[in-house]
């Protein structure tokens, strides 16, 4: 625990931590500080003025160093004979604070009536216009009047791109540098900067790519004024026309919270629709931020898709429209026969309700579970993954976090964050990854290995020998990241077990802020594990021998032509989603499913937090939730499961979870007070971000905590690859060609529209290929035309290939990568 | 590393030792006098080169350049004649002055006589209020204050500077 301090502001004694500042003091005293420049979570730098309050401090004895008291005995304060910034001053014991003086109150107009001579003052039509600080400021402490002369007003331009999401009005712009340092500091991405000085200056970016930081669109949150909007709300809705609706964003393991800004939408029918992603306060998970895939392509999906809208059956080869009763009873009649032949391939997607139901389904009929996933590990983070009551932010000095076979930043960019910080406070990180990666800035220790070579790293690690190895097992707290990094099924298997072992044999499995993390491809893939559905080692043999398949929220053949020729051996094919995927085209039956904008539930996150999402917009005709659509199918099947609500669901699933047991949506919905105090009335203080009313979820107890016996498992053997030339890697980056991003328009641009390469000077030279030519990539039987990108920070010998930007891979293989001659 | 180090390594190199390297964007300021030595300003490739020499952002060196007034990003003349015209120096007259040079010139504050030799600049306080019309004149070389101006003396100074950079046919020597 951190010393207290006691100190006065406006007549009410407050206690803080010692080095906070006077205006989160203030913040916790319900006392109202105005900033524009200061932001609780950025370095204080006392640039707009608008926090002056006096200050006063015991006066001592020069002498004595005694404490001077008045008559009355209590202590003499003696003030600043100047006003102090709030921002920039931190807190000491017995400090008196008063911010209702004529001389505050003066100060505070005067700094608006200057920065307001050269405010446009178009809020009537400016997109913050209603959530606004620089406009309550003004409200609250402004002067009505202006006694600049209107012709010295500058007039500035009111459209600069600062890159493909974020768009500059450089007259609204106050200069509080808020963006420029949340660049710098948060997102580590420095492209912004102030240019000029006094009333020339202004933000500038010159970098190549200009603003195009996954975190840009956090700075248009936490302008306190117009000045940067995005190109996703831009002229779209004013704040005070919409009503919001808390969800969680569903594209990555990370579950942000975040509030959907809804209103009814012209182009859209009227309909209600989705206006904007805003983050929503979690200090747990994403604080008060989220990156741009989120914010920019959360609902776009289900909003702007071509949704399916009634289920269809096969009739004389073609997909016809059909009532669900026919539908449904199609379906049962075909898993009736199929019995323990059916399949259920579904992914993380999917709500835990969803899941739950889906798995009892399977179960009754004596089918098998399976998750549509390339990573493994599941039954491992269940086992030993971050003990209750779990805390990023817990982490520090003593604290040690291993992050192997993960860009952080590329999978799952608040996990980056979060580690960051960690690091940043103190914590040992190390980085274990064949190529430098964004988070390896802040590693104490940089393990490199070859791909492949995943097992050489455990070795060492298990056996202690090394420095990295021992700042591990030393620490009192140790996290174990691992992501998507060149592994496949079997390698992440591994990798898994290993680091369980770690985790079992240096002591810290089982309690609180230590534990294993997988960066899932999927928002609930931990969910998935936790109801029961496994990866099958190879999926395309397994489908061959199907008698039904039941494909729920996954598109095997979109993904690969080997799996879709896989399914021409399932006698039948039953599938669940939002859209007419290439796996449903082939489908003898396909049942539309809600987006999850339209309905509630819940998704575990990689940490193995339980969170809830609320429906946002009300579904299209058609459609049914996902757990529903499986209640009613088992209804047909003699088993009676859970559809009417989620809370339902969640209590069937509660009972039979172990991981579970006992929780509650009531459990799910405990919040607590969270530093900084995020309000909607104190918008100057940290944005347009929403506060948490709704829920901050719950960790889940591991079973170590449950009380189950997990013995270490034995150090695995890895798989080895023998292979001769060029190896194919598949890496993970954060925008891909995803089919749910895909919809999103405002991210368009910044997505890939070619199949592209990565590989290293050396290897591209021995190839004789160019930096930006275009060649043939051979993979097995499937070849494709690919973009190659020459980077030095990848190793020699391999190709780098993202996932879902065109070529399929999930395994590293052999390939063979060669120049395309031009035709012409 | 890039073109500009190799042509300044040196002193470069000698310039990096001075400040711990966690911390070498220190070096900025010094690294930018270095590239506005070679060609009168910062060139756009000089700032990505320095950026790459301190590991920071292109836009981070930009914006340290638009700070600083002594920094240019744009080509001027050989001499930038820096005339104060804050309040004291406007009592003095340097408004005037400033204007009357302007005319014997023929180029307005912020241009470029047309052969390169000159450039005129408004710039705000410099210290010496009580000996205005003052100016400073920036080179390659540095600063040097005239101070107590006025016309006559200013264009004396100028046909001096003139006249040796017309005595090498190359008019290249500084």
């Amino acid at each position: 625990m951190s010393q207290q301090v006691t100190l006065t502001i406006d007549g009410k004694q407050v206690t803080v931590p010692a080095g906070w500042t006077v205006v989160d003091a203030a913040r916790v005293a319900n006392v109202h500080i105005p900033v524009f420049c200061y932001h609780p979570k950025l370095e204080p730098v006392g640039m707009c003025r608008m926090c002056l309050v006096e200050v006063g401090l015991p006066e001592r004895d020069r002498a004595t160093g005694e404490i001077v008291r008045n008559e009355d005995g209590s202590p003499k304060i003696r003030f600043f004979p100047k006003l102090q910034t709030a921002c920039t001053t931190y807190v000491q014991e017995g400090m008196v604070i008063r911010t209702t003086t004529e001389q505050v109150a003066r100060a505070r107009k005067d700094i608006l009536e200057f920065l307001l001579t050269s405010h446009p003052l178009d809020c009537p039509i400016c997109d913050k216009g209603g959530e606004c600080p620089l406009q309550n400021l003004t409200m609250a402490y402004g002067p009505g009047t202006s006694r600049f002369p209107y012709e010295y007003k500058l007039h500035l331009e009111k459209r600069v791109p600062l890159g493909d999401l974020i768009i500059l009005d450089r007259e609204r712009c106050i200069i509080c540098g808020r963006c420029v340092r949340f660049q710098a500091e948060i997102a580590e991405d420095p492209v912004l900067s102030l240019d000029g000085r006094g009333r020339a200056t202004y933000i500038i970016t010159t970098s190549d790519p200009p603003f195009d930081s996954y975190w840009s669109g956090n700075t248009t949150d936490i302008c306190p004024v117009g000045a940067l909007t995005t190109t996703d709300f831009r002229f779209d809705a004013r704040p005070w026309e919409m009503h919001q609706a808390a969800s969680l964003c569903n594209l990555c393991p990370v579950g942000c919270n975040i509030m959907f800004d809804i209103r009814r939408e012209p182009e859209l029918g009227g309909r209600f629709a989705v206006q904007r992603v805003m983050p929503r306060q979690n200090e747990y998970v994403n604080e008060i931020w989220i990156c741009d895939k989120g914010r920019f392509a959360a609902y776009h999906f289900a909003q702007y898709g071509e949704r399916l809208t009634q289920p269809l059956v096969r009739e004389n080869g073609k997909l016809r429209p059909a009532s669900w009763r026919e539908a449904l009873e199609r379906v049962a009649q075909a898993f009736r026969e199929a019995g323990s032949g059916l399949v259920t391939l579904a992914s993380g997607r999917l709500s835990n309700e969803d899941l739950f139901n889906l798995a009892r389904l399977t179960d009754h009929l004596g089918g098998r579970k399976v998750l549509d996933t390339f990573l493994a590990g599941g039954e491992w983070t269940d086992k030993v993954g971050l003990g209750r009551e779990s805390d990023l932010a817990a982490l520090g000095e003593g604290d040690a976090i291993l992050v192997m076979a993960s860009d952080l930043e590329e999978e799952a960019p608040i996990f980056w964050l979060r580690v960051k910080e960690a690091a940043q406070r103190g914590a040992t990180l190390v980085v274990a990854n064949p190529r430098p990666t964004k988070i390896e800035r802040h590693a104490k220790h940089v393990l490199r290995y070859v791909y492949g070579e995943e097992g050489k790293v455990w070795e060492a690690l298990l056996a202690g020998a090394s420095e990295a190895a021992q700042a591990l097992a030393r620490a009192e707290n140790l996290v174990i990241f691992y992501g998507q990094e060149g592994l496949d099924l079997a390698t992440s298997d591994a990798v898994a077990r290993a680091a369980a072992r770690l985790l079992l044999t240096t002591g810290h499995a089982g309690k609180p802020n230590s534990g294993l993390v997988a960066v899932w491809p999927r928002n609930n893939d931990q969910g998935a594990w936790d109801m029961g559905f496994r990866p099958v080692a190879d999926l395309a043999d397994t489908l061959r021998q199907v008698k039904a398949l039941y494909v729920v929220a996954a598109d095997p053949a979109g993904d690969d032509p080997h799996l879709a020729a896989a399914l021409e051996g399932a006698d039948f094919l039953v599938v669940q989603d939002l859209f007419l995927t290439e796996t449903a085209q082939r489908a003898d039956v396909v049942l539309p499913a809600q987006a999850y904008i339209e309905r509630g539930g819940t998704y575990t996150n990689a940490l193995r937090r339980v969170q809830r999402f609320f429906p946002a917009v009300p579904p299209p005709e058609g459609p049914q939730p996902d757990f529903a659509i499986v209640a009613a199918l088992a209804r047909l099947l003699d088993l009676n499961l859970e559809g009417r609500s989620t809370a339902k669901g969640f209590e069937a699933l509660a009972a039979q979870v172990p991981a579970y047991q006992g929780l509650t949506y009531k459990d799910l919905a405990r919040v607590e007070e969270q530093f900084p105090l995020v309000s909607r009335e104190v918008l100057d203080y940290t944005g347009t971000a929403y506060p948490n009313g709704q829920g901050l979820g719950v960790v889940l107890p591991n079973a170590v905590e449950r009380g189950e016996t997990v013995a270490p498992p034995e150090a695995p053997e890895f798989p080895v690859r023998a292979f001769q030339g060029l190896l194919a890697v598949p890496i993970t980056r954060l925008y891909d060609r995803g089919t749910l991003v895909a919809w999103s328009d405002t991210l368009a641009p910044r997505l890939p529209e070619e199949a592209w390469v990565w590989v290293a000077p050396e290897t591209a030279r021995d190839l004789g290929l160019q930096d930006d030519a275009t060649a043939r990539l051979e993979i097995g039987d499937l070849a494709y035309t690919v973009r190659v990108r020459v980077n030095p920070a990848v190793p020699g010998g391999v190709v780098l290939v993202p996932r879902s930007v065109g070529v399929v891979l999930f395994t590293p293989v052999a390939v063979h990568l060669k120049a395309v001659v031009p035709a012409s | 590393m890039n073109a500009f180090y190799e042509r300044h390594k040196e002193e470069i190199e000698r310039i990096l030792a001075k400040y711990p390297p966690e911390h070498k964007r220190s070096a900025m300021l010094p690294l930018l006098y270095l590239a506005q030595r070679d060609e009168g300003y910062i060139t756009r490739e000089a700032m990505a080169q320095i950026a790459e020499i301190l590991d920071v952002s292109v836009t981070e060196v930009d914006g340290v350049v638009g700070f600083y007034t002594l920094l240019h990003d744009k080509p001027g003349g050989k001499y930038r004649i820096q005339v104060c015209t804050d309040l004291p120096c406007a009592l003095r007259g340097a408004e005037q002055f400033l204007h009357q040079l302007e005319e014997a010139l023929g180029i307005k504050a912020g241009e470029t006589t047309p052969d390169g030799l000159i450039t005129l600049e408004e710039v705000m306080c410099i210290a010496a209020c009580d000996k205005a019309p003052v100016f400073q004149v920036q080179t390659g070389e540095g600063l040097t204050y005239y101070e107590n101006m006025d016309l006559e003396k200013t264009l004396a100074l100028i046909a001096e500077w003139r006249k040796k950079h017309t005595k090498t046919p190359e008019g290249n020597s500084s």
